[in-house]
């Protein structure tokens, strides 16, 4: 609805006013009519002002609005409309102007010939304003001349009356001081005026409302006028916030009302990237906060106008039900504005529209809404997605809310059933085992000291039978049980770590891959959602051995490959002595030399079989191990004449081996083809991958000894070997001499008190604490790993990082 | 701790620095989203493949 002048052909003239009550009361209770005597109320005195010219504007009457606060804190509100009426009122027998200015709840306002629609605050009128203040004067331009009366405290200094010639001008002027005696406070906010006149503008299209402070030095003034209404004002609230899209869709229209008078509609709405929803409901100018029957007709339509466009383009495939209102308004900031003849409203601040409309709200937003979506489907589907992704989210909370709040199989005490609990009650004393698996939980729960140790059994496997295989994951059932047995709650309000009923929280998962997926889960929960427990050092991982050694009655355990690979080499070596190199005068090694010795072929014989992997050919790897060659840097792969030994004995080995040059890097490569006659290269490529790199090195660290034939010189006996790997083989035969070695796959290998032992029992075990820098990159690795493509998620696991080493101490 | 812990959002991939609100999340919007994920099973590790035969049928 705009604000043009459109002269109503209605008579507006002192016959027109209708004296509905007197003002006697307005003083002696002042907040009654104004809402309060403080800061509020004060500034209600110059809206009750302003709207009556704002009325003049709605009628089409006025285009100008000044609003001026001077020094001495009153306050003059000026427009440019008809000027109130100034003939003698036939009931009363003053002015019709007095009547406006001393009678309570007289206006043109109560008369629907007059003025179509009409607002006011608190419908009050200017006489209480009048009757607040103790100077008020009236100066109107009207029928060629200007009239002009003063009051104070409501009561008329004289009858209306002609100042002088006012020509063609009409308007009227009201200056008013509000009186000290009965309002509390006096001193007008410079920005509260503003922030409820840049509204008017913004509301009423076209309209130009100035406000000037003369109380500052120099004068400060600002005039609101918005040539694209409500469409300014969402831009104005959306400022700085990121749009979905750029121009705010906007419409109008008018229809006939519940009582057959034109209602004026406008609706502007525009969708950031945000959560909340700002609306900003009008009825004739008021913001009507608790909303009414427009709101409610432009909220039904919404909803059902985006659902019918989503479902329309397919949009819905993965959304169970409709979108609902708190959906589609995620992220919208609207202004509904409407114009309503007599309107009605609930409540004594006008902040509900009563008026029967919402049938015509809902047909017009409907409409347009349609209208727009069916010509700007890009923005409709970027509204619709929005509200989806919005759906999503709610469904993600209520079943957030669900974990904590809903009972399942829970003891007497509120624990779960699966808990084994200790009986300390001191958290600080408690620990708490996460244990994978039923069997293993079982074995737990008897090894444990129950003073003060609890166990959590937890199933971390499902089948996936579409796809034939386990799946790790941590079921609804499972987190809700580990929620409730650490005591903590879940989530942004109730997650309470004071409660925390167990200080040690223990992972206790086998040392194979699904127990490391196992724990991976668990700690990416911990992390996202307790992170609390890690920066209080709460959590830690269980180092459960890989190997049982026994010897007689003495056994050992050890964790992983690389203790038990040192163990055994340490028992070979006891008492012996490696001979190498030239048989006539053989070099001598033993102790911890040969051992070192020893342990780097070890790593050798893995990093060769890696590097085979990459080059097909047990033979070309071999080759490569010569520390002499110089195969490494750039200059090397440039000198052909430096690389002709490798390929000498490449073709020695019946390898069908050749030059070619390497134009890319100019550089020498040499070319063979593998057992499936796919060609292979060695080049600088291949020379700068780390697997490479490290077979050359060690290659090189090796050397020195790495001399066949080796001869093993223990006691009497002299056992000859003609390479390194035999050696190492022997060797490694050696050590496991006299001894049982037994290799745990899972916890569930040992028996309760092995398991005490090596794993539970303080005084024994060795826990790792897990620190958060860790976890910042467990959550990285548990992105990976739930991935789909297998062969990048096993590379990954490979290379990186889902060993317990890296959650070290 | 000398550098400090720079990480993503795991809902949104926002970069989020260790000592925010809402860490590891940029919300407390996303921290539901997340938790409502693990609420309804969305996230699983996808083990190997197996052999339908040697399925052991607890």
């Amino acid at each position: 609805m705009s604000n043009q002048v459109l002269p109503t052909p209605d008579i507006y003239d002192a016959s027109s006013i209708k004296v509905l009550e007197g003002l006697e009361a307005v003083r002696l209770r002042p907040a009654m009519y104004i809402g309060s005597t403080g800061e509020m109320g004060l500034h209600h005195l110059v809206y009750e002002v302003v709207d009556n010219s704002v009325d003049e504007s709605l009628a089409g009457h006025c285009t100008e609005i000044n609003v001026t606060i001077h020094i001495d804190n009153s306050v003059t509100v000026l427009d440019n409309g008809r000027g109130i009426p100034v003939g003698i009122h036939a009931e009363e027998g003053v002015s019709a102007a007095q009547v406006v200015l001393t009678k309570l709840h007289a206006g043109g306002k109560f008369d629907s010939n007059s003025y179509k629609v009409s607002g006011g605050l608190h419908g009050v009128g200017v006489s209480c304003v009048n009757a607040l203040s103790d100077v008020f004067s009236l100066e109107v331009w009207r029928e060629g001349f200007t009239w002009t009366q003063e009051y104070s405290q409501g009561i008329p200094k004289h009858p209306l009356k002609q100042a002088g010639k006012a020509g063609r001008k009409t308007g009227t002027k009201i200056t008013f001081h509000p009186d000290p005696k009965i309002m509390d406070a006096v001193v007008f906010n410079y920005d509260t005026l503003s922030q409820r006149l840049r509204q008017l503008a913004f509301l009423n299209k076209g309209l130009k409302i100035t406000l000037t402070d003369e109380r500052e030095d120099p004068v400060k003034s600002h005039t609101f006028v918005y040539a694209g209404g409500i469409s300014e004002f969402i831009k104005h609230i959306n400022t700085g916030k990121s749009v979905l899209h750029e121009k705010p869709i906007h419409f109008e229209a008018t229809a006939k009302g519940p009582n057959g008078g034109d209602v004026g509609m406008e609706v502007a709405l525009q969708y950031n990237d945000a959560y909340s929803e700002s609306i900003f409901s009008f009825a004739n100018n008021i913001n009507t906060v608790d909303g009414g029957t427009h709101l409610s007709g432009f909220r039904s339509a919404l909803t059902r106008t985006i659902n019918f466009f989503g479902q329309q383009a397919g949009l819905f495939k993965d959304v169970k039900e409709n979108l609902t209102g708190d959906d589609v308004r995620e992220g919208l900031t609207a202004v509904i504005s409407v114009k309503v003849p007599q309107p009605q409203f609930e409540g004594q601040t006008k902040g509900k529209l009563n008026s029967d409309i919402q049938g015509i709200v809902t047909q017009f937003v409907n409409d347009k809404l349609g209208e727009f979506f069916e010509k700007n489907p890009t923005v409709m589907r970027k509204i619709v997605g929005k509200a989806i992704e919005a759906a999503r989210a709610r469904e993600a909370a209520r079943k957030a809310r669900d974990l904590t709040r809903r009972k399942g199989a829970l003891d007497s005490g509120g624990l779960p059933g699966k808990l084994a609990d200790c009986q300390e009650r001191d958290p600080e004393k408690c620990e708490l085992f996460l244990v994978e698996g039923e069997s293993a939980g079982g074995t737990a729960k008897q090894g444990r000291d129950r003073r003060f140790q609890a166990i959590l059994p937890l199933k971390g496997k499902i089948l996936n039978v579409e796809k034939a295989r386990y799946d790790k994951m941590l079921g609804h059932e499972e987190i809700r049980t580990l929620i409730t047995a650490l005591g903590t709650g879940i989530g942004k309000d109730d997650f309470a770590l004071l409660k925390l009923r167990y200080h040690k929280i223990i992972i206790m998962t086998d040392a194979d891959v699904d127990g490391s997926h196992i724990r991976t889960l668990l700690l990416t929960f911990f992390f996202r959602h307790m992170n609390d427990l890690i920066t209080h050092d709460n959590v830690f991982i269980a180092q459960p051995p890989l190997y049982r050694i026994k010897k007689g009655k003495t056994e050992k355990y050890i964790k992983d490959e690389k203790e038990f690979t040192r163990e055994i080499m340490r028992r070979a070596t006891e008492s012996l002595i490696l001979e190498y190199g030239n048989a006539t005068a053989p070099a001598r090694v033993e102790g911890a030399e040969l051992r070192n010795f020893l342990l780097s072929l070890d790593e050798l014989e893995q990093i060769s079989f890696k590097v085979e992997r990459r080059l097909r050919d047990a033979r070309v790897v071999e080759a490569l191990q010569n520390p002499l060659l110089r195969l490494d840097k750039r200059e090397d792969f440039q000198d052909k004449a430096g690389m002709e030994p490798l390929l000498e004995q490449l073709k020695a080995s019946k390898l069908d081996a050749e030059w070619r040059f390497d134009e890319e890097h100019s550089a020498w490569r040499i070319v063979y083809h593998d057992s499936t006659n796919a060609e292979r290269h060695i080049d600088l490529e291949l020379a700068a991958q780390p697997e490479y790199k490290k077979l050359r090195s060690l290659a090189k660290q090796v050397g020195k000894y790495n001399t066949p034939p080796f001869v093993v010189v223990k006691g009497d006996r002299r056992d000859t070997l003609t390479n390194w790997r035999d050696l190492l083989n022997h060797l490694k035969s050696e050590g496991k001499r006299e001894i049982s070695v037994q290799r745990y796959k899972g916890l569930g290998e040992m028996n309760a008190e092995q398991l005490a032992e090596t794993t539970m029992n303080p005084e024994k075990r060795t826990l790792l604490r897990v620190r958060l820098e860790d976890l910042v990159e467990s959550d990285l690795i548990f992105t990976t790993l739930m991935g789909e493509d297998v062969e990048s998620r096993r590379k990954f696991i490979e290379d990186n990082a889902l060993d317990v080493k890296n959650l070290d101490v | 701790m000398s550098e400090p812990i720079i990480t993503q959002c795991p809902i949104c991939r926002k970069q989020v620095a260790l000592g925010d609100r809402h860490f590891p999340f940029c919300s407390d919007r996303c921290r539901e989203v997340d938790l409502g994920n693990w609420a309804m099973e969305r996230y699983t590790i996808p083990g190997d493949p197996i052999d339908i035969n040697d399925l052991d049928l607890e």
